[in-house]
Formats: structure tokens, sequence, C-alpha cells
């Protein structure tokens, strides 16, 4: 795994610190923002941070460069809030959520740490023509700033795309003017939807009346011209139902952008509740195989997330991009070899192969 | 709940097509429609409206929203122009029999841009706001004037972002540096190979020898420019045709995967040696080439498309399927695409050019050196589009049809005739006809053709929805 937390020495601070590290001070260097590297030493860098030290514990092989990371008065610890290298840089904004869905991969908390005026900083360190993805909790429970956050941030870095997934449950017709403006082709809206009726989409999200109000939201988003991605968790719930969502997204929802059906990850509720929620697509790819094809064919773009290839019939393989993010991507001693691997996303870290897909590799 | 306007035809066996206007379909019998015309829909008529996108509850609810996005995708809203059709040159070293270009001897003077027309050409070309362009040279034979290409497709190169050439070349006599030309990746050949060597020395060459040139130099354009830069057309004479499965083969033999079948186009030279095309005889014969389609790719391991037919089969399923300038709804001319004469005459289509140049009525629509001729061009568009005529309005097929204003003009000389009279109605109702015979049919071979031909693993049963 990746690391995202590293142990460090910090300089004397009262605020939290958002700083981008340098393995050499560039042109532009600032050195209200920026800290340049002065010494490697027993697997601690150290880096000169307006004339303060900061120092910081990785492995040799680990770059640093352009890295934008986060510390606390007094925490021995930074956070690495965006990798330079990295595709799957995202900001966890809050933990709160105003829906508990059965499989919610982050189980949503009470407390709320406000870090907004981190985020915004740290987004405006992010390299050239990165995406910034932004999550939660449900993120639009702060709406006024998120959408501060974002407009900010793209008025001075119009060269950023953002993916903030959100449960559709909180858009306004005024919010029409931040969606059609600078925000319309610069912002990703990832909406879960679960199934084609409101009794089971609500049943999933566990909320009354969260279907309605989704699509409440996606008439002013379509409206604005936003870009929609549709996501859907396949579970044992809601795979019967697969094929009518697909027509029901066709029909309903033929401005959307893409639509993803994602495979389970074993963490937070999707582990707690694997048992009943596990689809073994590896067994039974029936419903997914007719929801991808209802939708291909009325130009929905569909995309299998999380699929491990070896686990879909090979004609579905090119509709499953690598997914899994980098940081808890893993793959298994089957894996070795395997031809496909250079394309296969593989597993989540924490899948537990006793209790997932009857069949893996290929025969 | 309101139901939006249903239009239906007659698919026999008391079964009937029902069409909404942003095409949605479904099949039915004649107690539905009874039910739908007296308004005394049932429970489950009325949830299978709703579900099929064919109703609303209320005005801004997700059914109406749907289908307004959904109608609105499916009018073509032209961008601006970035697709260009050049004629550098109309003289030509074959005199095929129905040559649909009205070509002139390969030695013939004045029938070649000069350094003026290049000129104007390139300013023309260079005033465009798009990032990106499409260059298609046409001819005469293009690679005649190798020299003209390379220096609109350099000044393309520098000018756009990006920017793709195609060369429609009869193949008969490519230099080295003709080869060495067409190797970029950024350029498409495109030829005419009429299905099999004898049908294609009797249409074009009049000569085995040629026609073996022409077919080696075809199979060096497969094996060396690769499979998916080459295609081929083949003009069929209805009167007498090759053999359906003579021309699959030909084709799957050579590596082409698609056939975009023509019937010869009576124009120019062709006009005076053939009669007027024969209708009937040409959908006759193009059912059967669709049927050898089915049969073939029940059994290929790469299945092979009539492209037309699969353009028109994604319209059906696809409201923004706007990718092909003879079929769009409107059907915007001298927007987004334009034709460029070997005099610097600008036309809206190359059909256009040809009967301007048989003398049969002028459509023209300016020219490089005075730029476009608006108030013509208003002309021709004031009756673009199917929506609110009244044959297109009642037919069940109006969603997925375009129209052809030059086409009609070229025909008929006028563009008020009884759509049905027309030949491009009489084609596209047999055409449609036969898709959605298609669609509903239940057999494993047909359903493999279609989701080839859609570009998806399987067809799913869900895609033909029947109301009982
Ligand atoms: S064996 Fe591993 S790498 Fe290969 S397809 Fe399966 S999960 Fe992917
Ligand atoms: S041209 Fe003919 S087939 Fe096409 S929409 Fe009009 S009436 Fe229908």
């Amino acid at each position: 795994m990746i690391p995202l937390r590293f142990r460090a020495e910090l300089p004397p601070i009262e605020e939290p610190l958002v700083v981008r590290l340098r393995d050499r001070p560039t042109d532009d260097f600032h050195d209200d923002r920026e800290a340049a590297l002065i010494g490697i030493a027993e697997g601690w860098r150290e880096y000169d941070f307006n004339g303060f030290s900061l120092r910081i514990e990785a492995e040799p092989g680990q770059s640093l460069d352009g890295d934008v990371v986060l510390a606390f008065p007094g925490r021995p610890i930074v956070h690495r809030l965006i990798r330079a290298r990295s595709h799957h840089n995202t900001f966890l904004v809050t933990e709160r959520c105003d829906q508990l869905c059965l499989m919610c991969s982050q189980p949503p908390k009470q407390v709320h740490l406000d870090l907004f005026a981190q985020f915004g900083q740290a987004a405006l360190l992010a390299p050239v023509g990165a995406t910034i993805g932004i999550s939660g909790g449900e993120p639009l429970l702060f709406k006024e700033q998120i959408f501060a956050l974002i407009g900010n941030t793209l008025s001075v870095r119009p060269d950023l795309r953002f993916h903030v997934l959100t449960n559709a449950q909180h858009f306004d017709s005024e919010d029409g003017p931040f969606l059609h403006g600078r925000a319309r082709d610069r912002v990703l809206w990832g909406i879960p939807l679960y199934a084609p009726d409101a009794a089971d989409h609500d049943a999933i999200v566990v909320k009354d009346g969260a279907f309605a109000r989704l699509f409440q939201s996606v008439a002013t988003l379509a409206k604005a011209g936003a870009q929609i991605e549709l996501r859907t968790v396949v579970t044992r719930r809601n795979a019967a139902l697969l094929p009518r969502l697909a027509r029901l997204i066709a029909t309903e929802l033929p401005f959307c952008t893409s639509w993803a059906l994602m495979q389970l990850e074993p963490i937070g509720f999707g582990r707690m509740n694997w048992d009943t929620l596990f689809h073994d697509n590896s067994v039974d790819f029936g419903p997914v195989a007719r929801a991808l094809n209802i939708a291909l064919a009325r130009d929905i773009d569909v995309a299998l997330y999380n699929f491990p290839l070896c686990t879909i019939p090979e004609e579905y393989r090119t509709y499953a991009p690598s997914t899994i993010s980098d940081w808890k991507q893993k793959y298994l001693e089957t894996c070795q070899g395997c031809s496909l691997k250079t394309r296969c996303g593989g597993f989540f870290e924490w899948y537990d192969p006793d209790r997932g897909f009857a069949r893996v590799g290929l025969e | 709940m309101n139901v939006w306007p249903l239009r239906f035809t007659d698919v026999g066996r008391d079964a009937l097509l029902f069409c909404d206007e942003a095409g949605g379909f479904f099949r039915s019998d004649d107690a539905f429609l009874e039910r739908y015309a007296n308004d005394i829909l049932t429970e489950a008529d009325r949830d299978f409206l709703l579900a099929g996108g064919h109703s609303f509850e209320e005005e801004g609810d997700r059914h109406h929203v749907g289908f307004a996005a959904r109608w609105a995708k499916r009018q073509f809203v032209p961008g601006p122009l970035e697709y260009i059709i050049l004629v550098p040159t109309l003289r030509c070293d074959l005199a095929c029999r129905y040559c649909q270009v009205s070509r002139v001897n390969a030695n013939a003077r004045g029938f070649d841009w000069n350094e003026a027309t290049l000129n104007a050409v390139l300013a023309l070309i260079d005033s465009l706001t798009s990032e990106r362009i499409k260059i298609e040279f046409q001819g005469g034979e293009p690679l005649l004037r190798l020299d003209l290409l390379s220096r609109v497709r350099d000044f393309c190169r520098r000018r756009f972002r990006s920017a793709e050439f195609v060369v429609c070349t009869n193949l008969q006599k490519v230099s080295e540096e003709a080869w060495a030309f067409l190797a970029a990746a950024d350029t498409f050949v495109s030829t005419s190979f009429d299905g099999d060597a004898l049908t294609h020395t009797r249409q074009r060459t009049l000569d085995p020898a040629q026609t073996a040139t022409f077919l080696s130099n075809l199979e060096r354009a497969m094996t060396t420019l690769g499979t998916g830069k080459v295609s081929a057309l083949p003009t069929i004479d209805p009167d007498n045709p090759p053999a359906p499965d003579a021309i699959i083969a030909g084709f799957a033999r050579l590596g082409l995967r698609s056939i975009y079948l023509r019937p010869v186009n009576y124009h120019g030279f062709a006009r005076k040696r053939f009669g007027q095309g024969d209708q009937q005889l040409w959908n006759a014969y193009y059912d059967r080439f669709i049927d050898a389609l089915i049969a073939y790719n029940a059994h290929a391991a790469e299945p092979m498309e009539e492209f037309y037919f699969t353009h028109c089969l994604r319209r059906i399923f696809r409201a923004g399927h706007h990718g092909h300038v003879d079929m769009r709804n409107p059907n915007i001319l001298g927007a987004d695409y334009l034709v460029i004469d070997h005099d610097g005459t600008l036309y809206p289509t190359d059909e256009a050019r040809m009967m301007t140049r048989i003398g049969q009525m002028d459509l023209s629509i300016g020219s490089v050196f005075g730029g476009l001729d608006q108030e013509k061009l208003q002309i021709l568009n004031a009756n673009s589009d199917n929506n609110f005529h009244e044959d297109c309005g009642q037919c069940v097929f109006q969603p997925f049809c375009g129209v052809d204003v030059i086409d009609d003009l070229s025909r008929y000389g006028r563009i008020d005739l009884s759509r049905h009279e027309t030949a491009f109605c009489r084609r596209h109702t047999a055409l449609f006809t036969r898709i959605f015979e298609l669609i509903y049919t239940d057999d494993a071979a047909t359903r493999r053709s279609l989701a080839a031909w859609l570009g998806v693993p399987a067809f799913d049963p869900a895609l033909a929805p029947v109301h009982k």
C-alpha cells in the first residue's frame, strides 16, 4: 500500500499547515507555501520551510516531489493531501452524511472537522491539469463551502478539474448559475443511483424520499448542462434490478455523461455486510451483462469499476478499466504471471479471498 | 398521466409498431390502439407507457425531462465548419461506365486548381473557427495532383490542433511518393471496389490487367497502411448486381469489415447511359444483401456490416447519432461541411456539384473568391427538416429519418412532391421497415448481427419492447 501519512517533525506552527514539498527549489518557488529538500539521513528527509526545519520520515524509493501535505500543530504527522504522481487525489471534506447506504465504504460520523481553508490552499498547489476528488460523507451538506472551494480554485487555476461524489439530495434551482458557470465543464458530479424505483433505492440508501429528491437535483444539473456520472454499486440487493435500471437511465437520464457499475468495496459497511451484499459476478454475470448491453446500445457510456478481469466473460472485459486507486490496490498470488495483469485493477487491499469470488484467475 | 403523441404503422400479423416523437418505440396490437384512441388505458398500459418514456405525470418530472432531452438530442445542430471536400482536379485516368463525378481525361487542361485557387482555398480554411478539421480529397483522381494535396495537408497540420485527411482514389496508378503520402498516420484511403474482379472490370477498368493492378494496390494498401485506414465502396448496378455472397467474401478476404453499398448514381455520363434507376429492384437486392450478411455473421469470427444499414440502426437506438451528412434532421446545408470544386466554386454537397456540372440546375453556393451565397443557402435550408412536413409528421420513422433536398431536386426538379413519391422516402421506408423487422426477430443469427452492428456484446430482448 502507498502510504498516505508520514511521521514528521514540524516547525513551530499555530495553525494547520499546508505545504508543497520540492526536491529542489523551482524558478517560481513560493517561500510561504513550499518547502525545499536540503538533506536525507537515515530515512528522514529534511526540508527548509521559510528558514525552519520540516522533517519527514519516508522510504527512500518514495517520490514526494510536488506532493502537498497537511500538518496539525502538536501532532508529529503529515497527511499527503495531493500526491503529484497519482491520478487518485481525493479530499475527504466531511464524515457527516444524510444517507446511510447499506454498503457505505466510509460510514458517516457526526463529528465534523472543518478544513475547507486548508483544502482550498492545497487545491491551488495541485499539479497542472490535475483532477481533484471531493468526497465524504456528503460534501454538499456544506454546499456553500464546496461551491466556494471549487469556484475560487477554478478562478485561479482554470486548468484543474473536480470530481465530486454527492448523493444529490441538496441541489436547488438557485444553484443554476454556479453549475452553469465555470464549473460546468470542469466538474463531474458522481451520483449514486441504486435501483429503478423509489422503494428499492430508498431502502438501499436508508432514507425516505431520496429517490425523488435525487431526480429533482439531477433535473437542475441537467438544465445547467452539468456533467453527471451515475454510480451503481452492484450488490445482491439490486443485481436483479440492473436491466431495468439500465432502461431507466437510457430513457430518463439520457444526458448523463457516464454510468459506472461498481463491485462492492470490502470496507466500512461493505465489509460488515459483505456476506449479505456481495454479488459474485464470477458465478452470475447475467444481470450485469444485460444492463451493459441495454445501456450501451442506447448510447450510455457504461463502465465496470472494480471488477477483476478474470471474473467477467472475455467479451465484456474491454468495458472494465483498471479503477482501484493505487494506494488501496493489491494482486493475489494467482495474478502472478497473468497475461491481463497490466490492464487489470486487481483487488482492494482489504479483499478477503475466502469470502470473495468463487472463480479467480484465467483458465 | 399525459401520453406523448404516438404514431403507428401496421407491421403484419396483428402487430402494430408505435413510436413517439423522441424515437421511443414498441410493438403492440389493435386492442391497445383502440384503448389509446379512446382514452381508456388500463393500469398496465399506463405503467408500460410511463416506464418506456412515452408519457409523464407532470411537467418537469423525470419522465418529462427525459423525453425532452431525448427529443432535443435527435435534432441535429450543426457545429462550426470542419469538414471540407476538395476537388483539386477533375482529371482522371479511368473512365468508369457510370462515373459519378463527370470527370475529364487525364491529359485535359484547365481542370486543376491554379495557384490563385489554391491560395483562396487555404485562406478559406485559415478563416475557420474550429480547432480540428477533416479534409476529403476527391476528384477526378486526386493523386494526379499529389503536390496540391501535400500543400493543403502541410497547411492544415500547422493550422489546426487535429487534422484528418481522406484521399478518395481509384488506386490505379500509385507512385512511391503517393504511397509515402498515404502512409501518414493522419491520412486515410477511400476507394471503389465493386465486389469482385469481373464486375470491377466490367464497370470500371474494362481491362482485366488494369483490374489486377488495382487489386494488388488495394492489397498493398491493406497490408502496409493497415485495415483501419482503408475503406472501399462497391457501386452496384441493380440490373446486373454481383451475388451478395461474392461481395461479402471479396471484402472479407481483404480484411474490410464494412461495406457501403451504393446504387449506381444516375448522373453525368451515367445518366446518358442508363435509364432512371428502379428503386424496387434496388430495395430487393439490398434486402438480399442484408440476409446474406446475417447468414455470414452467424458463423464468422469477424462480423461484417453494411455501413448505411448500421448507421440507420444506430439512429433508432441513439438519439444523438448524427455522424453521417446524408442522414440527419434538420439537414442544414452549407454549415458544417462544404465542397470546393476544381474552379473554386462552393457546393453544399457533392451531389449538388454534379447537378450543376451537368447543367441540370445551378446549386453552387458561392466561391472561394467571393465567399458563401447566404441568400441561396437560406432558400435551400428553408425546407431542411422533416418534423413538420405533412407526410413525415405522420410517419412512424420520422425521428430516425432525415431529408435530402438536393436528391429531390436532382430527381424531380422540385421539393414539393408528396414525400411518399420520392425515391428518398421509398428507400428509407423500406430500410426502416426492414430494420424493425430484424429488431423484432427472435432468432440467434439475427441478434448476433444486430449486436455486432450496434457494437455491443449481445442484443438484449429488452431493446425490442412489446406491450400486450
Ligand atoms: S488473475 Fe489477477 S491480474 Fe489476472 S485478471 Fe484476475 S485479478 Fe486481474
Ligand atoms: S421521408 Fe418518408 S420515411 Fe422518412 S420520415 Fe418522411 S415519410 Fe417517413
